[in-house]
């Protein structure tokens, strides 16, 4: 086996894993609310969300193969890898997009390990930022793109991290106090009852959207791999074996419930009604619709944390804990650089070994210390069976503590 | 400050299509609810009720709409 074909592989399988990583990360996302208002038991949320996830992932039928264009340049403007980084079987490229990989894995772990719900595609891009100015140099990096739009490093995830939670906060309190004024004086176990079916419609919208929108950037860092290797020839289309690959990745990672992120999301920010939920999860499903029709690229995990956060802040009698919003915004903030300096680092290590040998190296490494992670996460373990357990009665997601 | 107009354009665009939709279905959805609530059996009562959640429902299909249109990579306008 060729080393080039070996990179292949592990970018193959890494890609597959972030794919993974991402499903149990967002889950939370679209289910956090109905949980924590019981809307739907625990088991049933994860279902249903994995299984918009699925169909959501082969709805994508015009998978972007430009995704890595976003915030670096490994590629042309038609998605064909750059003549200069194919050499040696694409090594140069594989390199970088392992590299890449192994930083948003990595970045991904971390958080769920802490509870905290940071952004999938913030810590790829951070990953692949970061071993591309180690691979490339400063000048492969796309900060700000052309000026045409909001593109770039800033336009594409400083920008809508910044605004996109701000949105979601307003849209929600809004809602959320619509409602409330709306259904004054209703019997509150009869308006929930209806508000619980609303939740449901909801948290249904944005389960589908986060698999059309989240499945298809591995299914176009998977595609470019192997048009850089040799192995597949078009930019119009994709195999379906990778399709069908990312699809089951990303819905069998939400099967398994980042249950860590839910809690935090659905009982540790606010104490969420059913009322406050219906208005949190419109509010997500709205928001990320009307972005991405419009074309600004927001973050699901930043616009489902404004509005809980906003249903918190629209409901007059509700608590918020700004504690814990704040290690979001922390988690938020570092997403990017560290997630670049793991890539960076990794693509260095990988570098100086050179090809198949690097490459099994970073590997091996990523795979011991997600391993050391999950083992520390495990000390206190958080499932369906003890999701909605009261916010600082034990266990509680480390690092997120009140 | 090109790019602060893009921002801005951006975050105009997304709020007020994104506060119609993200605050007024639950709104109008509340509005369902609380006609229900005090219909006490009377027809006409219900049938509003109905015609309420049904429009709800056909706004959520739409939203359904947009998003395997733009997964098929049909672009409305622009």
């Amino acid at each position: 086996m060729t080393s080039g074909f070996l990179l292949l592989l592990l970018v193959i399988v890494t890609a597959l894993a972030f794919d993974f990583t991402n499903g149990f990360h967002d889950t939370a996302n679209a289910m956090a609310a109905s949980i924590a208002t019981k809307a739907l038991r625990p088991r049933t949320a994860v279902m249903l969300c994995a299984s918009l996830n699925l169909i959501g992932a082969f709805l994508s039928v015009n998978v972007a193969l430009t995704v890595t264009n976003a915030v670096i340049r490994i590629q042309n403007p038609d998605g064909s890898p750059r003549p200069e980084l194919v050499s040696d079987g694409g090594t140069p490229l594989l390199t970088i997009l392992l590299a890449g990989l192994v930083g948003g894995i990595l970045w991904n772990i971390f958080t769920w390990m802490k509870g905290l719900p940071s952004s999938s595609s913030h810590a790829l891009f951070g990953g692949l930022v970061g071993a591309t100015i180690a691979g490339i140099g400063m000048t492969g990096v796309n900060w700000v793109g052309d000026g045409t739009k909001l593109d770039g490093v800033v336009g594409k995830v400083v920008v809508p991290s910044l605004i996109s939670p701000v949105i979601a906060i307003l849209v929600a309190s809004l809602g959320t106090s619509l409602v409330l004024r709306i259904t004054k004086g209703v019997a509150r176990g009869f308006a929930d009852a209806g508000f619980r079916w609303g939740q449901i419609g909801g948290a249904s919208l944005i389960s589908l959207s986060h698999g059309t929108n989240d499945a298809q950037k591995t299914m176009g860092v998977i595609t470019l791999a192997l048009i850089a290797s040799g192995h597949w020839q078009t930019t119009d289309a994709i195999p379906t074996w990778v399709k069908i690959a990312c699809a089951v990745a990303i819905a069998s990672g939400t099967y398994i419930g980042g249950w860590r992120i839910i809690r935090t999301l659905g009982k540790g920010l606010v104490d969420i009604s059913p009322a406050q939920g219906v208005a949190a999860d419109t509010s997500s499903a709205a928001v990320i619709l009307v972005s991405s029709h419009f074309g600004f690229a927001l973050s699901t995990t930043h616009v489902a944390t404004g509005s809980i956060l906003g249903s918190g802040i629209g409901h007059p009698s509700a608590v918020v804990r700004w504690g814990v919003a704040g290690n979001m915004a922390v988690a938020w903030l570092t997403t990017l650089p560290a997630a670049a300096v793991t890539g960076a680092v990794t693509w260095y290590v990988a570098n100086i070994l050179g090809g198949g040998v690097g490459g099994l190296v970073i590997f091996a490494i990523m795979v011991a210390v997600a391993g050391l992670m999950y083992a520390r996460a495990q000390q206190r373990p958080i499932g369906s069976h003890n999701v909605n357990e009261e916010w600082g009665a034990k266990p509680q997601p480390t690092g997120a503590r009140v | 400050m090109e790019l602060f107009g893009l921002v801005l354009r951006s975050f105009l665009e997304v709020l007020l299509v994104g506060a119609l939709l993200g605050a007024g279905l639950p709104a109008l959805f509340a509005l369902g609810v609380r006609v229900v609530a005090i219909s006490e059996g009377r027809r006409s009562y219900r049938i509003l009720a109905y015609s309420i959640f049904a429009l709800v429902v056909v706004i959520v299909l739409l939203g359904i709409a947009v998003i395997v249109a733009d997964g098929l990579g049909v672009t409305l306008g622009e």
